[in-house]
């Protein structure tokens, strides 16, 4: 492990996911006030500490269907305070709250539904057949809970069918949201695409997307219409079936990253690359010859300059392959042309609007459908344009 | 901006009950849209109600970046912990909004008029700060010790003269004399009470600078610094966590340099407030162009204090770290650079050196550029010192990245020898040894020590090292001892290893063999160190190295990178 990963574990302890410690059930007595009365596994929350916090448990009617969670030094409780209003209870309403317990440093934003969900059915149970409020609760209700302790631990999800309803809990994983995918962005799968039913845009689209395809491509190869394409992409990067690379072309720059000490270090890595570049998996490239084209990698050199230096068919080595697995892995970074205009004067006026600077070259081609290195050659020739190279 | 407060409340609790004194911002616009834009459509069916489908309205206590939803008795009850809970961190989510603070009990001073009547004795106050959910734990870390801070300042003024006693019975009785609208009752306290005030300037501090300065009572100064939101105004948009910082900090070597972000003179309201004289020392020996180790010298500090203090002005983001401006620097524009027409940037460096334009002076580094190289002998020293100016303001708002040439060994086609390897990961970089103390005997030590651990390789690894550290002038020798040396020189390499590096014909020069026998023992060819980084080390010349590592071409591969280290302010990939 290297430093930096360590030091990412060592911190961001608060937001690795911890498992489930304990779930309890806990009413409000109409003498005795707020108690717990059950909890698996037993007695894992003391009396005094629930006392000290069962304001937040069994709380006021404006908190009622909050989740609600309390961090102590030892665990954080994730609950959702509810309330059944009849007139058969002893103070016309029964409060109720099915807390989950964690470790004080896990992640507990992602159970929060499946408390709620839980807590809906256990609301329906009671409404049915007073199911908690009879006073059966220490026979029935633990084997419930522990089958949810176990199974959301072990498998993530789990299917109550206890009584008349059932339910299924699932622990979802919150993720953020996907960046937006363009048009000369090229989608590479990282994993194989799970067997399931996909939707028909996926299906249509998946068999183009063979790492070099971009995504204004593949809409018109799928006959898909283009949006539909991004929207489909951006939803598969979302579940990390498939990363995007930019658009491979020989006139590319790419530099070498702090990353590239790995690919020495790192025997698997080292095997994996190996397998990915080769250019017949009955003869792989060398490791140095491999580590060399990397690192031949500057500013100002493109690929076409390097295949000239180095032969990559006698190495034995794929460049595109090469390409693709320094970005994914993130050991190379493509250098982007960002066109300036300095002055406005003559040339086009479509294109001027375009050479502010924000856009790079790649983006300009595909948006106007010109061919990068015609591009190139214009702007080069152009003094009033400087080409920053980032 | 998640790093932003929603709000600060104040909220006691004491032998009368828990009551919310304050709460900053309280004059919530009430604009009550969302209720009156929806519409009822008067042809939808009514919705029998489902009780396994009640899908809870989203339920959200913010509204346009303001605590929304609860009542200021449901606040207090929550906020007025319970003994047991006092005197430590106090976390509480509800809904989307995230509530910390640190409840501190602080005895309350006997009044000398009534020595009978108080007996009430304690008091727990609690200073809480509502930030949305999404907020980070390191944020919410730094709001917790914030609040910690003054409760530890409050609990002091009171010991001192009752300042609490005096606050909290004002705030009560502006609430007790009963005003109709809700906001009125803050707004008397705001006028009267000082510690109102205060919070009031807290919030508006927190949600501009992220630098707060507060005197508490008029007596006590409290300062924090909220370094997610401190970085923001140098680094728009990319927040910066105290672990990174730590991180880089970590990563301080002699030879770096500070960076300050303001001119120096602008500092004085900064080192009034700190009031340590060696900082001011430091800052009045600053230069860009020294290094640290210079800088200590001339300061007269030492050089571990001179990297506290470093630590201290990156942290308040008065400072950066950069490798100190020299010659042989190479620069490239940083990936993250926010050049476009439109960039306030382009603005202000216009303003700054009259008749430049941003873009066109740093499109020269889109290729890899050296000050050496943009100097032409025949240019204007004036014109000279102006392009250092440049460079400068460039490095101070992270629009240049500095490459570094990195080496890597790989002796055989297949890499490393897979002894080597599991030996590599055993044993500690040099560069983790070695980081304040710069004698090399440290490395060479500890190289030693992993040697003794993986023996597999040499018979007599320890009497090789002696032999090395000893002087080498027995292997300059006659041709017929040439063999000799060479083996010796290379016994812990592995067979396979020494074969190919014997190919060279540079091993013939005992002289280039051994400088490269030394250097790879360290370790300095994994990638971990640079070319300035081991010539700092070894107290090399650069031309010496780089002959060396041209001699070594076949085995030594060279490539050029950022430093991981201090690229993490020009560089989002890190």
């Amino acid at each position: 492990m290297n430093s930096e990963e360590y030091i990412k574990h060592r911190f961001e302890g608060s937001g690795k996911e911890g498992p489930i410690r304990c779930i309890f059930f806990c009413e409000f007595h109409h003498t005795a006030g707020p108690i717990i009365s059950c909890q698996v596994p037993e007695n894992y929350i003391s009396k005094e500490l629930f006392d000290s916090i069962s304001v937040y448990i069994i709380t006021k009617a404006e908190l009622q269907r909050s989740t609600i969670t309390v961090t102590l030094t030892d665990y954080k409780i994730l609950g959702f305070p509810v309330r059944i209003d009849d007139n058969k209870y002893a103070r016309n309403a029964y409060h109720f709250n099915l807390c989950f317990v964690c470790d004080s440093d896990a992640r507990t934003v992602h159970y929060e539904p499946v408390v709620m969900k839980l807590s809906d059915y256990l609301i329906a149970m009671e409404v049915e057949s007073c199911f908690l409020s009879r006073g059966k609760i220490l026979d029935k209700l633990p084997p419930i809970l522990r089958e949810v302790l176990e199974e959301l631990n072990t498998k993530g999800e789990c299917a109550l069918t206890e009584g008349p309803t059932a339910t299924h809990l699932k622990v979802c994983q919150i993720r953020s949201d996907p960046t937006p995918v363009y048009d000369h962005q090229v989608p590479v799968f990282i994993k194989e695409l799970p067997p399931q039913q996909w939707d028909l845009t996926t299906q249509q689209v998946t068999p183009y997307i063979d790492g070099f395809n971009h995504v204004a491509r593949i809409a018109l190869l799928s006959d898909v219409e283009n949006n539909l394409v991004k929207a489909c992409v951006q939803n598969l990067v979302y579940y990390c079936v498939v990363a995007l690379v930019p658009l491979f072309q020989y006139g590319n720059i790419y530099c070498t990253t702090p990353k590239l000490k790995l690919l020495a270090q790192d025997a698997e890595l080292q095997t994996k690359c190996l397998e990915y570049v080769a250019r017949s998996q009955r003869q792989p490239p060398t490791l140095r010859d491999v580590f060399r084209f990397f690192a031949s990698m500057t500013r100002g050199t493109t690929i076409r300059d390097l295949c000239i230096r180095h032969n990559p068919v006698n190495l034995r080595i794929n460049e595109r392959k090469l390409v693709q697995f320094g970005v994914l892995e993130g050991i190379i970074r493509r250098i982007q042309k960002y066109p300036v205009l300095l002055n406005a004067e003559a040339d086009s006026i479509d294109l001027q609007k375009s050479l502010t600077g924000g856009a790079s070259l790649d983006e300009i081609c595909c948006s106007t459908g010109v061919s990068s290195l015609h591009l190139e050659d214009q702007l080069e020739k152009d003094h009033n344009v400087v080409l920053l190279c980032k | 901006m998640e790093v932003n407060p929603l709000s600060i409340i104040l909220v006691k609790s004491d032998s009368k009950g828990d009551r919310l004194l304050f709460r900053y911002p309280f004059q919530t616009q009430e604009n009550n849209e969302p209720s009156s834009t929806k519409r009822k459509n008067p042809y939808t069916l009514p919705i029998v109600e489902d009780l396994l489908q009640s899908l809870s309205q989203s339920s959200s206590n913010m509204n346009k970046g303001n605590l929304a939803g609860f009542t200021d008795e449901v606040l207090s009850s929550l906020f007025a912990v319970k003994a047991e809970l006092s005197n430590r961190k106090f976390e509480l989510k509800v809904n989307d909004v995230r509530f910390v603070g640190h409840p501190t009990l602080l005895p309350l001073r006997k009044k000398k008029e009534q020595p009978q009547q108080d007996d009430s004795g304690i008091m727990l106050i609690n200073i809480v700060f509502a930030l949305q959910a999404l907020a980070s734990h390191s944020v919410v870390k730094c709001y917790h010790d914030l609040s910690k801070r003054m409760g530890i300042a409050l609990k002091h003024e009171e010991k001192r003269c009752g300042y609490i006693s005096d606050q909290t019975q004002t705030m009560t009785s502006a609430h007790d004399d009963g005003y109709t609208s809700p906001g009125s009752a803050f707004q008397i306290i705001l006028e009267k009470c000082t510690l109102a005030m205060n919070i009031k300037k807290m919030y508006d501090d927190l949600c501009s600078t992220g630098l707060v300065s507060i005197r508490i009572n008029k007596w006590i100064p409290l300062s924090f610094c909220l370094p997610q939101k401190v970085h923001q105004w140098h680094l728009r948009g990319k927040i910066v966590e105290p672990e990174d910082i730590d991180k880089c900090l970590k990563a301080l070597r002699p030879y770096h340099s500070l960076l300050l972000l303001y001119p120096a003179q602008h500092m004085n309201d900064f080192t009034s407030l700190d009031g340590s004289p060696s900082l001011i020392r430091l800052l009045s020996n600053y230069s860009p162009l020294k290094n640290l180790q210079t800088l200590a010298a001339d300061a007269e500090l030492t050089l571990a204090h001179v990297f506290e203090l470093t630590a201290h002005l990156v942290y308040w983001a008065k400072a950066t770290i950069i490798f100190p401006i020299c010659s042989t620097n190479k620069y490239v524009i940083s990936p993250t650079a926010p050049i476009h027409l439109n960039s306030p940037l382009v603005e202000k460096f216009n303003e700054t050196f009259s008749g430049l334009n941003l873009a066109r002076v740093i499109s020269d580094f889109s290729l890899p550029t050296s000050l050496g190289q943009r100097c032409n002998p025949l240019c204007h020293p004036s014109q000279q010192s102006q392009l250092v100016q440049t460079i400068i303001w460039m490095l101070q708002h992270h629009l240049l990245l500095q490459l570094h040439t990195y080496i890597q060994y790989l002796p055989t086609e297949n890499g490393l020898h897979k002894d080597y390897k599991k030996k590599q990961l055993k044993s500690p970089s040099p560069r983790n040894s070695v980081i304040l103390s710069n004698q090399p005997s440290a490395s060479e030590h500890s190289r030693a020590e992993s040697e003794s651990g993986a023996s597999t390789i040499s018979e007599t690894p320890e009497f090789t090292l002696k032999n090395f550290n000893s002087e080498h002038l027995s292997f300059i020798s006659t041709d017929d001892d040439k063999q000799d040396y060479q083996e010796e020189l290379l016994l812990d390499f592995s067979d396979e290893e020494r074969s190919s590096v014997f190919k060279i014909p540079a091993t013939n020069n005992p002289e280039d063999l051994q400088l490269f026998a030394k250097l790879c023992r360290k370790e300095y060819f994994q990638g971990n160190h640079h070319i300035e980084e081991i010539m700092y080390l070894e107290n090399l010349r650069r031309s010496q190295l780089l002959q060396l590592l041209d001699k070594f071409r076949d085995v030594l591969i060279t490539y050029e990178t950022e430093d991981p280290a201090i690229a993490m302010f020009s560089c989002s990939s890190t």
